[in-house]
């Protein structure tokens, strides 16, 4: 049992209750190997029972709060002095860099900057609330991917690749650190966005269908109306459900007598009683009703605009406490700010700004930011030339994504851009380093995490990544 | 750039000098033995118990099944499945004095438990070692002694003995194996069993219990015979048999990837290969269609047309589609379609000698770039108007014999279709003008929006009135130009050879600007005897290419006829004679029974590549009559059944699950449909106000439902159906709660099953739940109820029905049987296949 206890740092009497089986997957191993009669100390378990990462974990679970069009880097966490005192003229061709950048004139931040905190980490007025815990973030302003359309973007955040279909993040962390929970996945998105990829952005690809993300909603459904798909039934009630499925399992229980161990039909009845199970847990997390005045109004919901992003952050959280290892919340699709870049900035943020805080808050009061790494960002940053005259095109060469919690130095800032922010001049982080960044975070090696398929081993990073040393505490 | 290889260090250091070729039960033994029982061995064994050791300690080999099977010495060092038996595990547990292995120092505890768990579940690993000369994995001449680009070798059937139970070939080969491995055969499968595999292996549907009724009394010896030609003359064969196909040609009716465009055309693709499955077209021609099908001569436009839809299956991949530099998108459309057709016709994955000679397989990098030289010489794509701008989209070709003509107007249109909205605005802002006879602004505006008046408007000598309804006049036909579009004339998605064909250069690092030598189009060597491909300077290739991959006097031909008869098998008995139905390289595995391969190519060529012909030979052996029984003895000897001992069970595919519960509710409709997605917008998904969405409430079999990648039908979503990105041989074969989820929720399901329950009570006598509990047993299972069965089914609907009536329910009687028809559906007898 050490595996199961390994990851359950928080584990109540309930949890150790529940996972003294090491979960639906250990069950349904446990299940399939009767015939051989292995005992369950067996070495190899299910490949959903909790696994071992390959060195000490620094962060149990992940909450990844996602940005959706990408929320311009010159506005909110990197400031340009120079880009403002340029306002208007054309960049020189030197620095000038990016397909969408061509042939606009600078554009300056309409918004101030200051410096927050015990460590000065600069952040734009645009978020008031989140500046006062600026001791706690870590962020990078030299991210850079490829793709300076929405779509290949996103698939190169998700999954690191965008020509072909691959697993996503967190499918890998699923597949590599198994299952805390016997009730829940291991992976949870929080409102999706359906098209730039879709379902694609938490799929699990080749690897094993029981890593892929489950999703809750979309990204254009108000998350208090949003479900997961089959979870309840409208027409038949509960017990008689329950009732129902006693029939289906006195069925399936003759018929695998008939059979003689078969790992098909005894697969089949495990997965039904999880299936039962996950049927209860869901809905039963979801409701936070139970959650105090207090808790409900640090989040800001009960208010607009931070309603809805403040319920999906409280889930992120209620979810993290469960023991799902890898939690993604995202906006609509809402940071595309082509025209109008202060308008958007201002009503965009206004809804994310508290709800964020409060997730920060409320994470350390419980003792959970510790080993909970919060991530923030989105596709691509945006230019400093001006598109439309008062908005920025997509820009991919260089941005800003911040890391809190899990193990990060809080209150550092680690990389830079040029005066303008066009490109990367130190310490450049790309898509790939942040993936493998992610990755060791949770104990994992990026370059022994593989899966085989159609004939070789295959990784999250491919044959790139480099491990981002320097941001832990 | 974005396909660089890499594989493990493990694989590297253990591997050196071997590769092996797999019998894994599956990925997860696979991983174990791959992760946790080689680096063992190797680090423990190896130098002294391999076949790289010079010579092997005490004769045995470590690095393999056979050689663990096989033993040394002493014997066999390992029984799969009993460790305590295995001279291995007695060796390292170090409590027999006289064997202790490894000699100098114990493993750990827990290296101990590993093996010894290994050995519990059967010790999976590589069957035999290829020996292969490391140096050169990717060199096309040694690379032809790797089994699957050898020959045919077809011995008389006459030289395998016969007897009662082996008449047909395919079953003397098989029986030949059983008995040397000491395996007999169980009974053969009851006829009610057999009839519902022959159905749904057939045709994906169950049979009727009328059909069970006359098979069962027809005692005449040709009845399974005749059976079996039915179902293979109708039309619901090519709906099943199509599918396999589809799910090769990564079918999709959307783009997929980052910008999901509706694939509004691709039903013709889809419903070209039913028909085709239908005629049983000769599978030569079928893949000269597809391949080069537009480039073919024709009697007729109808063949012509129907042969340029063949050849969608070039155009059907998914694509990057923004953002992508187009000599870049050039090259990645043409690995796509080289991925697929190496994966689903030669089983070999190509793509990973695009950045550098294949690391297992001879492919060498030169090898890519000769077949890249014909795709990129085929032009999939074109400059088209679409969501208000010119986007570089999937060709299309206008059908019938003024096709072209409709297709140019239509583009035309919406070509022209952004400077008429401008003109209409212009002509707006000129009434406005001339309404408050403004005639000074008026002379302005005239000048710049020379296009966006009425001619009469510049007319001064007439009055303001008469101007003003010119004008108005003219706007009314703009307006009514822009509001009616031309309706979407018949249109195929269709390849065409590019103007001027050219050899490709070979990509450093498989980066599309960094350049190599010109190597000149063709295929690859190692299939090839001596003389190249001819292919004239004024076409791509494809036709050359085609021809090549099934001339029966080449090597190709014998590849390509062992990977489609091997997926045949597969079809019909639930495993590939090789597992690794998509790779047949020296990662794949080897064949369990190489001899009944080419025996089955070998028949496939012979009968005119008839995929019928061959359906029909391996559906009438005793082999695939075999019931799924259990045997203790032949488990213990054979447990994953490789020798086939008895019938795989197997799972329905979602098709199959769909389509006999709406069968049982009498709510299939069988007539073939064109287009599914019809109704959908150009982004086959929904980004924020399109909030159409992909239907999936149609009657029809679910083969034409429609197949959006990325917004699968959600019954497809959760129960494996094919990835439609990408060539799919074998699904996978999942069990996740969102299974179970759906089958106890969905809508569908339990509207299936009250239809079911209403048709059941319609016929049912009154008060009789015996005789219902037959009639649902009958249409949903096609089995009658064991005792054990009956007496749970009737307890539940008598409790069921009594406290719906406590709670005055509306309709006790059709709820109550609802839901235990609800209950059957997702019974394992319903959801498997005996």
């Amino acid at each position: 049992m050490t595996a199961c206890n390994q990851f359950s740092s928080r584990s109540t009497r309930r949890a150790m209750l529940r996972n003294s089986a090491c979960g639906f997957g250990q069950l349904a191993f446990s299940a399939l190997l009767a015939k051989s009669s292995l005992a369950l100390n067996a070495p190899q378990a299910s490949p959903l029972s909790p696994k071992p990462p390959h060195f000490p974990a620094r962060a149990k679970r992940i909450i990844f709060l996602f940005m959706w069009g990408g929320p311009s880097q010159v506005d909110t966490f990197d400031p340009k002095p120079l880009l403002n005192a340029s306002d208007g003229k054309f960049p020189s061709s030197e620095v000038e860099s990016g397909d969408r950048s061509k042939g606009g004139k600078l554009l300056g931040s309409p918004f101030r900057f200051s410096q927050h905190g015990q460590s000065g980490v600069w952040i734009s007025e645009l978020f008031p609330q989140l500046s006062q815990q600026a001791d706690r973030l870590c962020v990078i302003r030299s991210v850079h991917t490829e793709g300076s359309a929405h779509g290949e973007a996103l698939l190169r955040l998700h999954t690191g690749q965008a020509n072909l279909v691959r697993p996503s993040v967190g499918a890998w962390l699923s597949y590599g650190l198994g299952c805390e929970s016997e009730s829940l996945p291991a992976y949870i998105t929080i409102s999706p966005p359906r098209g730039h990829g879709g379902v694609q952005n938490y799929g699990s690809a080749f690897l094993p269908a029981m890593h892929q993300g489950t999703a809750i909603g979309s990204a254009e459904i108000p998350i208090a109306k949003a479900q997961v798909s089959n979870v309840g039934n409208t027409r038949i009630a509960n017990r008689l459900q329950r009732e129902q499925l006693d029939l289906i399992q006195t069925l399936n229980r003759d018929h695998l007598r008939d059979a003689t161990a078969d790992q098909g039909i005894e697969g089949l009845i495990a997965n039904y009683e999880l299936a039962f199970r996950m049927q209860a847990t869901i809905p039963a997390v979801m409701n936070i009703d139970g959650e105090t005045k207090e808790t409900q109004e640090l989040y800001g919901i009960g208010v607009e605009p931070t309603d809805n992003f403040g319920r999906q952050c409280l889930l992120a959280r209620k979810f993290a406490e469960e023991g799902v290892r890898y939690i993604q919340v995202s906006t609509d699709y809402t940071w595309d700010h082509h025209k109008k870049l202060k308008e958007g900035l201002i009503t965009e943020s206004a809804k994310v700004d508290r709800p964020i805080a409060g997730l920060l808050t409320d994470l350390a009061r419980r003792g959970l930011l510790e080993d909970t790494l919060v991530v923030w960002g989105a596709e691509f940053g945006r230019t400093p030339t001006a598109e439309n005259e008062d908005g920025r095109n997509h820009h991919p060469r260089a941005f800003t994504m911040w890391l809190a919690g899990g193990g990060v130095k809080g209150g550092l800032t680690y990389g830079s851009t040029d005066d303008f922010g066009f490109q990367p001049v130190e310490k450049p982080v790309h898509m790939h380093d942040l993936h493998a960044t992610l990755l060791y975070a949770m104990g994992l090696d990026h370059k022994r995490l593989t899966y085989r398929h159609a004939g070789r081993d295959f990784r999250l990073t491919d044959v790139h990544g480099n491990v981002v040393q320097e941001i832990w505490a | 750039m974005f396909r660089l290889l890499h594989f493990i260090p493990i694989a590297l250091a253990t591997a050196v000098g071997l590769m092996p070729s797999w019998s894994m039960a599956d990925d997860a033994s696979a991983n174990y033995f791959e992760k946790q029982i080689r680096p063992l061995l190797a680090k423990h064994c190896y130098r002294c118990h391999s076949e790289r050791s010079k010579d092997p300690e005490a004769g045995l080999l470590l690095d393999s099944r056979m050689g663990w099977i096989e033993g040394g010495q002493t014997g066999a060092s390992i029984i799969p499945g009993d460790p305590d038996a295995s001279l291995l595990i007695r060796a390292v547990r170090y409590s027999d004095p006289e064997l202790q292995m490894p000699p100098i120092k114990p493993l750990s505890v827990d290296e101990v438990a590993k093996l010894e768990h290994w050995v519990r579940i059967g010790a999976p690993g590589p069957i035999g070692i290829d020996l292969v000369p490391t140096e050169e994995p990717s060199d096309p001449s040694l690379g032809k002694s790797h089994w699957a680009f050898r020959p045919l070798r077809i011995d008389s059937p006459s030289m395998h003995p016969s007897n009662e139970w082996s008449g047909s070939s395919i079953d003397r080969l098989i029986a030949e194996r059983l008995e040397k491995a000491g395996l007999h055969p169980v009974d053969d499968a009851d006829p009610r069993d057999l009839l519902k595999r022959l159905y749904f292996q057939l045709i994906g549907l169950p049979p009727s219990p009328e059909e069970i009724q006359a098979f069962i009394d027809d005692t005449s010896s040709d009845a399974l015979e005749r059976t079996v030609d039915r179902l293979l003359a109708s039309p619901r064969f090519g709906e099943r048999w199509g599918r396999h196909w589809l799910d090769l040609a990564r079918y999709a009716d959307s783009n997929g990837l980052d910008e999901n465009f509706l694939f509004r055309e691709a039903w013709r693709y889809r419903n070209w290969v039913i028909a085709r499955v239908n005629d049983d077209m000769p599978y030569d021609r079928f893949l000269l269609e597809q391949i080069a099908g537009d480039l073919l001569d024709y009697d007729s436009i109808e063949q012509r047309d129907q042969q340029r839809i063949a050849a969608g299956f070039l155009v059907i991949g998914p694509k990057v589609l923004l953002g992508n530099n187009e000599r870049n998108q050039r090259m990645e459309v043409a690995d796509e379609q080289m991925d697929t057709l190496g994966r689903a016709i030669l089983g070999q994955t190509l793509g990973c000698a695009r950045c550098h000679d294949h690391k297992f397989d001879p492919i060498p990098t030169a090898d890519y770039y000769a077949l890249a030289g014909i795709f990129a010489s085929t032009r999939v794509m074109e400059s088209r108007y679409m969501l208000g701008q010119q986007r570089l989209m999937e060709r299309l070709v206008g059908l019938g014999s003024r096709g072209d003509i409709a297709d140019d107007a239509y583009e035309a249109y919406w070509r022209g279709h952004p400077d008429l909205k401008e003109k209409k605005k212009r002509a707006d802002a000129v009434l406005e003008v001339l309404r408050q006879d403004h005639c000074e602004e008026l002379d302005a505006l005239l000048q710049e929006n020379a296009a966006g008046l009425a001619e009469s408007v510049r007319d001064t000598r007439k009055s303001l009135d008469e101007r003003i309804s010119a004008q108005e006049a003219f706007i009314k036909t703009l307006a009514a130009s822009l509001n009616s579009p031309p309706p979407i004339p018949p249109r195929a998605m269709i390849p065409a050879d590019v103007d001027v064909p050219s050899d490709e250069n070979i990509r450093l690092a498989g980066q599309f600007d960094r350049l190599g030598e010109v190597v000149p189009r063709g295929s690859l060597r190692v299939l090839m005897d001596d003389a190249p491909m001819e292919i004239s300077s004024t076409e791509s290739g494809r036709t050359a290419l085609a021809r090549w991959l099934t001339d029966e006097s080449g090597r190709a031909s014998q590849l390509v006829a062992r990977v489609q008869a091997n997926r045949v098998w597969y079809h019909l008995m639930g495993v590939g004679l090789v597992r690794t139905v998509d790779n047949f390289g020296r990662t794949g595995e080897q064949p369990s029974h190489p001899e009944l391969l080419d025996y089955l190519a070998g028949q496939l060529i012979d009968s005119g590549w008839s995929v019928k012909a061959l359906v029909r030979q391996i559906v009438l052996s005793r082999t695939f009559t075999l019931s799924s029984d259990f045997n203790q003895a032949n488990d213990a000897i054979d447990p994953e059944n490789r020798l086939l001992w008895r019938a795989h069970r197997r799972r329905l595919d979602p098709e199959s699950f769909r389509d006999a519960m709406l069968t049982a509710a009498g709510q299939l409709d069988l007539t073939p449909m064109d287009s599914s997605v019809s109704y959908l917008g150009d982004q086959a998904t929904a980004v924020g106000a399109n909030k159409v969405r992909r239907r999936t409430d149609f009657p029809c079999r679910s083969i034409y439902l429609p197949v959006i990648r990325n917004d699968l039908p959600e019954l497809f979503n959760v129960f494996d159906f094919a990835d439609p990105h990408t060539t799919t041989g074998a699904r996978s074969k999942t069990i996740v709660p969102t299974q179970g989820l759906f089958v106890l929720n969905d809508a569908m399901v339990m509207d299936a099953s009250e239809a079911t329950a209403r048709r059941i009570l319609a016929i049912a006598p009154k008060n009789d739940t015996d005789a219902k509990i037959d009639l649902m047993f009958e249409r949903i299972l096609n089995a009658r109820p064991s005792n054990v069965e009956t007496q749970a089914m009737r307890s539940f609907l008598i409790r069921t029905e009594e406290s719906l009536c406590s709670e005055n329910a509306s309709d006790p009687e059709v709820r109550a049987l609802a839901i235990a028809c609800h209950a059957l559906f997702a019974s394992s007898r319903f959801q498997f296949l005996e």
